[in-house]
């Protein structure tokens, strides 16, 4: 069990997004014996939905989020090694190869699913914006991903996304992966049409997503 | 002085400080919050329509900070653009105050508009890059171009070319934008306003493609213009650079298209406003921009009509009117869609607001600018005759009607009602609004006749005073 004294201090350095302070929150309910797994499934996880809910309503913004996001990011690195080091597996929900497609350069909005995955435990591989197909590919090969995530803002962009498909499916590889979709310029009927495994129109829906696609 | 800002710039994009884009985007938060506290920036949801001319400028000396602290950062080398506030201020002070835009009997002068000014609000229509069917997009650009209250013709995002997606950077968009700026120039032709300017080709995405529009017989001329857009926040990058390469050697227009994000890297309402300042001065320096489109949009909804849009678009053009000489358009985004006259009370709380503050017109992206055909002419002449009636209105009378505004529509904004498309709202064989939607134009228009806004008779007076 934790010490609530100490969760409560990871939970409050992870809420002011400071990332130095949920460091050494982390280290100290360490050192209290805390069970590293415990802190990232029941302080963590719960601490960043609850952000991640506050930044849906509008009551925080971005850089809120994403120092928020910083801040657990720091602690996970010090609970990751600690769970390492007792020769346990990962707390890690699934890898998500993570990009814009060919042509879009905005990503915000997919920064913002990167800090939500990030923070609920997935592994997000960020592989940026305008990203080839064939680099969508490889990164998802390379990285053993179980997802693969792709944005596009503009209508204009989103066919890459369809071509994306098409090339995994070129290469045999479309069973190896679940695709995701999502952005400004895509709803649910043109995820179905292009093929995708699913269709997310904001980022706390994405997170669902990939826990249902992971099966978690 | 310079009168080309353009080789410095890359001279600085190539020399200038490396930083990764995540580090420029902390840096960037971190600064505009600590400017909105330096500078007493305060989003006030009551005043939406400040009368606080200190408030005004202290909002224009953060938005120039930022600038000066932050420079904008080039994507395609992931280098900072430096610049100094003696330079921003002196290519500031060097922008046109004002432009023709367009040619012949069809052209019109842009001006540098100051705070509750009687200048008229030129009137710039949709689509505002909004998405439309490559089968109605002729007529929707129709029938904006002959409303006689639209002097300048937005253009759609068409995503398709003979049926087929286009795809980005192939030779079926160079087709497909060639195609798309002759039916541009074929619909003012139509309307009898072949000089009408044309603001914009927003079916191509590359540069290659915006520059294959420019065809002075069949497409887009240097009386015309093409967007040059910044990524936010204050970002650019080469492809987009180099559009302002190409339109500046031609004499033609060019737009400087900014989306600041309420609620994104800027934090909230004041922090968006200090971004859309700095975007502006940005847009004139480095763009050489003949005006600029204000398009700042919440960064959930994709909209600018809720409280803090409207308290951005109040503010930030009370800034840059009373602190430059730039030609600024408000480019409004609304949640509702064609038919609904929700859509109509949004139209004129952005309208009041434009007219009031300093800047033009530009409207309507419609549904947040996500469903397909969703503009058409009427909303225009709507929004013209809102802008017109609100000539030389105070803040504080602005005020009062903005709120009023936000009454009729403001709960609806989470489950807006998209309404009905174009094809369902005008007839596309006579391209006449059909009854429902002109009752809504009357509905709204009646309403807002008892608000003391004369909004079906003031443009006559403000035709005749030109």
């Amino acid at each position: 069990m934790t010490d609530e004294r100490l969760a409560a201090r990871l939970k409050d350095a992870l809420r002011s997004g400071d990332a130095s302070a949920a460091e050494t929150a982390a280290r100290k309910a360490l050192e209290a014996q805390a069970d590293p797994l415990d802190l990232i499934r029941n302080v963590l996880v719960p601490t960043l939905t609850e952000v991640g809910k506050q930044f849906q309503e509008f009551e925080i913004f971005l850089p809120e989020l994403m120092a928020a996001g910083d801040a657990a990011k720091a602690a996970t690195v010090i609970l990751e090694q600690a769970i390492a080091a007792a020769g346990k597996a990962s707390s890690s929900l699934g890898t998500v190869v993570l990009g814009t497609v060919q042509n879009d350069v905005h990503d915000i909005g997919k920064n913002i699913v990167s800090t939500l995955l990030s923070s609920h435990g997935f592994r997000v591989v960020d592989i940026g914006r305008d990203v080839a197909p064939s680099a969508f590919l490889e990164a998802a090969r390379r990285e053993k991903a179980e997802i693969v995530a792709m944005s596009a803002l503009m209508t204009t962009t989103r066919p890459a996304a369809q071509s994306t498909i098409r090339l995994f499916e070129e290469v045999e590889a479309r069973d190896d992966f679940k695709i995701i979709v999502g952005g400004g310029s895509i709803d649910a009927a043109w995820a179905k049409a292009i093929g995708a495994d699913g269709y997310a129109p904001d980022a706390a829906s994405a997170v669902d997503l990939c826990r249902r696609l992971v099966g978690r | 002085m310079r009168s080309n800002w353009l080789p410095e710039i890359v001279q600085r994009s190539e020399t200038g400080p490396f930083v990764q884009e995540p580090e420029f985007d902390r840096l960037l938060t971190q600064t505009v919050r600590a400017l909105v506290r330096e500078h007493g920036l305060k989003f006030d949801p009551q005043d939406l329509v400040p009368s606080d001319d200190g408030l005004a400028d202290r909002l224009y000396r953060a938005g120039v900070e930022l600038l000066a602290q932050m420079g904008a950062y080039n994507q395609s080398t992931e280098r900072r653009i430096l610049l100094s506030r003696a330079e921003i201020e002196e290519a500031v002070a060097a922008a046109p105050s004002a432009v023709v835009l367009g040619e012949g009997k069809d052209a019109v002068v842009e001006r540098h508009r100051g705070v509750e000014s009687e200048i008229p609000c030129v009137m710039h229509s949709g689509p505002t890059g909004t998405p439309c069917s490559e089968m109605l997009h002729p007529f929707i650009l129709q029938s904006c171009a002959q409303e006689p209250l639209v002097d300048c013709l937005g253009h759609g995002s068409v995503p398709s070319y003979l049926g087929e997606a286009i795809v980005a950077g192939s030779p079926q968009e160079i087709l497909a934008a060639r195609h798309q700026a002759s039916l541009a120039r074929e619909a003012v032709r139509r309307a009898g306003r072949p000089g009408m300017h044309i603001e914009d080709n927003a079916v191509s995405l590359t540069c290659a493609g915006k520059m294959a529009s420019l065809d002075p017989e069949a497409g887009l001329r240097p009386s015309d213009g093409l967007l040059v857009a910044q990524i936010p926040e204050l970002k650019t990058n080469y492809d987009q650079l180099s559009r302002v390469a190409h339109l500046r050697s031609l004499g033609m227009h060019i737009v400087n298209l900014i989306t600041p994000l309420v609620g994104g890297l800027g934090g909230g309402a004041e922090g968006t406003a200090v971004v859309t300042v700095a975007s502006h001065l940005l847009g004139a320096l480095a763009y050489s921009a003949s005006y600029h489109f204000m398009g700042h949009m919440h960064l959930l909804r994709s909209i600018n009509t809720d409280r803090m849009g409207l308290w951005i678009q109040a503010v930030s053009a009370q800034a840059l009117a009373r602190n430059t000489p730039l030609v600024v358009v408000n480019d409004i985004y609304a949640a509702s869609g064609l038919g609904t006259t929700d859509l109509l009370w949004e139209v004129a709380a952005g309208a009041i607001v434009g007219a009031v503050c300093g800047t033009h017109q530009h409207g309507t992206g419609a549904t947040a600018g996500r469903e397909t055909d969703h503009t058409s002419g009427l909303e225009a002449r709507f929004q013209a005759q809102v802008a017109h009636a609100a000539l030389g209105r105070s803040r504080r009378e602005a005020n009062g009607l903005v709120l009023e505004c936000l009454r009729h529509y403001e709960e609806h904004l989470a489950t807006p009602n998209l309404g009905r498309p174009f094809s369902e709202v005008y007839d596309v064989e006579t391209l006449e609004p059909r009854p429902w939607w002109l009752e809504a134009f009357h509905e709204v228009g009646g309403a807002l006749d008892g608000h003391e806004l004369d909004v079906h008779h003031a443009w006559r007076r403000v035709r005749h005073d030109r």
